[in-house]
């Protein structure tokens, strides 16, 4: 920064700030927040807590009612300073399709320059090393439109960047990424911070705030915890009080902890592992390579037996929908070959690198599911795995028939999908509940928008109510206190509860889930999944799609991974999670138990279970530790 | 799937005419298009034929694209057509039934106009073919900007038409994806819209519109958060400047318009 004056004080704080939208009901009261140069604070909190209108006062979009907010030291309040704080403190909002403000990549990074009048012969310059900074060197002319959602982030810091700011503050940025973008996203932020960035980072992903040098907890407005993330992240009971997550590290040391174990309170994977070697007698570790590779065999041996079980049990219950050697193509085969040719002669000849950095899977690759092979029985609960673009929407709307298959056939209790008769039936009989369902809510009342499906099937309207009342009562929703509001009067999760009940009261026998839990803050997810975990143990055959293996291991029998359109793995939790190279090698990861369970038995420890949860891992753990 | 087959889509290329000022691309397309209804005859049709041709020579379109680019409108030409063939009359009859009477100075107007709009259709298209939407947004703006001392909002338009191209295929995106859930719960869109038309189409177009107050709401946030206020002091990252290929063109465009006028005459 230029300004000498800042340097000497604090670059955001709040004295006795209050903020009310509506003037009776405060966001926030009396807060007082200092941010000194140079930090990387991370705010966390959860839904409603007020964290999001902290960062716009903090950026000038709104003011404080009462009490001063000071960003660089000037009164956001002052009209004067305005622009000054808005180009000196970027901000970053949630959803990527929501900020970006022009169609071609450059345009979108000059447009906050622009607005501060940089001449135009710097602006250039200025774009293209925001986009260096962000690691989007060469994506000028791209068109914003076709980006995934961490580049349409980056492009959206790199505009912030071109501004050339002191100041940083992402609100949420990361929260509707995939696990990839997320980590994309972080690793940018760190290394902005040691550019000299100072970054406030509002979230509620632990791993995020984890990695801040200062978390402060937001409740209601009040500051309920400030402190390094060693010390805060570990007040799990506090957290947990607050709907938050707890790091993994965090809480299985503390349930170590519980257990007798006197391992200090850790909050990375790292500082535990370090710990627990500390403890470790070595005796009770095994060093030899041979014996390591042995228990892993003993390892797998145990789950045979349970995989036996599982694939006997699966065996008996009937098919409910199978893929036959599915193949599927956005695109006639032929035309899209010959398409494909002209794009690369084109791109040739605009001179544009030819390698797609962070893209994920060629978006030009032919085709979107390959020789799918794959049977779902009656009362499974079969989880789908994959990064983004590796065929995953594409085979659950090949389930109800969105989709028709450019080869091979679909079957839904034995009848093929393909003919016309069994289209109705099955769009009834496969309820698919899509990302973000509550974007698709319309009608003037909830129960009018549960009841379009029924009414669709042509059912008459005592039965249309009945199923209504039965798919609320079964998403868990006050039936007589919502039946009659707008659905866009309801909160999000209720949102996504009622837009859930769309699909239930068409009394589907298969529920297929598009990322049930995508965007909630933990509390919501953690009720989502919980509602899902339900209705399974109700009978409801289903498929999940998830990014979050923890929720796959947590409620999955069986998972299937798929890797560009083909099928990567397919298996009970326990054999999928073994392999953890071969997952991230396609850029997925296991649960955080089972990849310290496998760290630890590669270094010797005797930890004889195929898939840990943290409650076995735990156990496991202490049983090593004390005994001998 | 939808960015196919779409009136005005830009094909890049770094040909003389795609370095052109958008403005004088503009305004040439205006002065081609008042070219092409000045011409009386086939001679002088054909000398815009001709020149049309050589346009698209010089801006390096493949001939498929440039005809694939106006297909979606080639229906007004045939309707006109038929029109014409009914209504215009005169010279040998070909055909009688009833009132429908086919003769050959309907053909030849028919087939007069069909060219004239044929040239009138690729004329347009060379200009989006050869012209970012964002440059021709630009272009409207400057050439509007004389209009802003009598309050014309010409930067306050420009920008929305911006923004309305830029969230274009994100829509497309969001309905298809709402089409899709909304046929999962068994709506039919195609095979009866008149029965229960209604409530299909609310629950493609609330969604539809819910989504875009939302987008809009932080978009204004996010657009005011990067310093946006107006035109007052805001650069260009790449300000339109004619050039001396500018002057070409137009000295090109006002041969064009003696030619054909000499050829009116002949």
């Amino acid at each position: 920064m230029t300004n000498p004056e800042m340097t000497a004080q604090d670059f955001v704080s709040f004295d006795d700030a209050s903020f009310t939208y509506d003037g009776t009901s405060f966001v926030f009261r009396d807060l007082n927040l200092r941010v000194p140069q140079g930090q990387f604070l991370c705010l966390l909190g959860g839904n409603g807590s007020g964290k999001s209108t902290v960062a716009k006062c903090i950026n000038a979009l709104l003011t404080p009612d009462s009490g001063q907010v000071l960003t660089f030291g000037r009164s956001t309040a002052d009209p004067e300073s305005t622009y000054f704080i808005r180009s000196n403190a970027g901000l970053v909002f949630q959803n990527p399709d929501d900020q970006l403000v022009a169609s071609l990549v450059e345009n979108d990074v000059a447009f906050g320059p622009e607005n501060l009048g940089v001449p135009s012969e710097e602006l250039a310059q200025r774009v293209s090393n925001a986009l260096m900074r962000v690691g989007l060197q060469g994506y000028e002319q791209r068109e914003t439109a076709a980006l995934s959602g961490g580049q349409k982030q980056r492009v959206a810091i790199a505009g912030i960047l071109a501004m050339d700011p002191a100041l940083l503050i992402l609100d949420e940025a990361s929260a509707m990424l995939d696990p990839r973008g997320r980590e994309g996203l972080l690793q940018l932020c760190q290394e902005l911070h040691q550019a000299g960035l100072t970054i406030i980072m509002i979230t509620h992903f632990m791993e995020e705030a984890a990695q801040a040098q200062r978390v402060v907890v937001l409740d209601e407005g009040r500051i309920r915890l400030d402190g390094p993330p060693e010390e805060v992240l570990t007040h799990t009971e506090e957290l947990r009080a607050l709907s938050l997550d707890v790091p993994f590290a965090a809480s299985l040391s503390l349930r170590l902890r519980r257990q007798g174990v006197t391992v200090a309170p850790c909050i990375h994977e790292k500082e535990l592992i370090t710990e627990l070697t500390r403890l470790a007698k070595p005796e009770r570790l095994t060093k030899d390579v041979e014996e390591c590779e042995t228990l892993e065999a003993i390892a797998s041996l145990e789950t045979v037996a349970e995989e036996a079980e599982g694939v006997l049990n699966e065996a008996e219950a009937p098919v409910l929908l199978s893929f036959q050697d599915v193949s599927f193509s956005y695109a006639d085969p032929a035309r899209e070959e010959q398409r494909r040719k002209q794009r690369a002669k084109r791109r040739a000849q605009r001179e544009q690198p030819s390698e797609r950095a962070n893209w994920g899977t060629d978006p030009e690759a032919l085709w979107a599911l390959r020789h799918i092979l794959l049977d779902v029985h009656e009362g499974e609960f079969l989880g789908v795995a994959g990064h983004t673009g590796s065929g995953k929407s594409t085979l659950i709307q090949l389930m109800n028939r969105l989709l028709t298959p450019t080869e091979g056939q679909v079957l839904f209790r034995g009848q093929d999908l393909a003919s016309k008769e069994a289209v109705q039936h099955v769009r009834g009989a496969v309820g698919l509940v899509f990302q973000y369902p509550e974007y698709q809510l319309f009608a003037a009342t909830v129960y009018d928008d549960v009841a379009f499906g029924p009414r669709n099937q042509g059912l008459d309207e005592t039965e249309v109510e009945r199923r209504v009342r039965k798919a609320l009562a079964q998403v868990g929703l006050d039936l007589e206190a919502v039946m009659r509001k707008s659905p866009f009067q309801l909160s999000g999760g209720q949102q996504r509860r009622v837009a859930l009940a769309g699909v239930l009261a068409m009394e589907p026998q298969i529920l297929v889930l598009d990322e049930p839990a995508a965007g909630l803050d933990p509390q919501g997810r953690e009720e989502l999944l919980d509602l899902i975990r339900t209705l399974h143990e109700q009978g409801f055959t289903c498929v999940m799609v998830s990014h979050a293996m923890e929720d796959l291991a947590k409620l999955a029998d069986r998972i299937l991974v798929l890797n560009e359109g083909s099928i990567f793995a397919d298996g009970i939790p326990a054999t999928v999670f073994a392999d953890q190279d071969a997952l991230h090698a396609i850029g997925l990861g296991v649960p955080a138990a089972q990849a310290l369970a496998l760290h630890l038995r590669q270094r010797g420890w005797p930890l004889k279970r195929m898939l840990y949860d943290e409650e076995s891992l735990a156990e496991d753990l202490s049983r090593v530790l004390q005994e001998g | 799937m939808y960015e196919k087959a779409f009136f005005g889509r830009y094909w890049p290329g770094d040909s003389i005419v795609h370095r052109l000022d958008p403005r004088t691309k503009l305004l040439l397309s205006v002065a081609f298009m008042i070219i092409v209804f000045a011409a009386q005859d086939w001679l002088a049709l054909g000398l815009c034929a001709a020149f049309t041709l050589l346009l698209y020579l010089i801006s390096a379109i493949p001939p498929a694209q440039a005809i694939r680019s106006i297909l979606p409108l080639l229906f007004i030409v045939i309707i006109t057509a038929l029109l014409n063939v009914l209504f215009v009359q005169g010279g040998q009859v070909y055909f009688q039934w009833g009132v429908l009477c086919i003769s050959e100075a309907g053909l030849i107007h028919a087939a007069f106009i069909s060219v004239r709009l044929v040239l009138l259709l690729l004329g347009v298209s060379l200009l989006t073919l050869t012209t970012t939407n964002l440059d021709i947004t630009e272009a409207f703006e400057r050439l509007l900007a004389p209009l802003t001392k009598m309050r014309f909002p010409a930067h306050e338009l420009a920008m929305m038409m911006g923004i309305a191209l830029r969230f274009l295929p994100q829509f497309a995106f969001e309905l298809r994806t709402v089409y899709r859930a909304q046929v999962s719960r068994g709506a039919r869109f195609t095979i009866n819209p008149f029965r229960g038309g209604a409530t299909s189409l609310s629950s493609l177009m609330v969604p539809l519109f819910a989504s875009a107050f939302r987008h809009a709401e932080t978009l204004s946030a996010a657009m005011e958060a990067r310093c946006y206020h107006g035109s007052v002091g805001r650069t260009r990252l790449h300000p339109l400047a004619f050039a001396g290929r500018d002057g070409g063109a137009a000295a090109a465009m006002a041969l064009m318009l003696i030619a054909v006028i000499l050829a009116n005459l002949w």
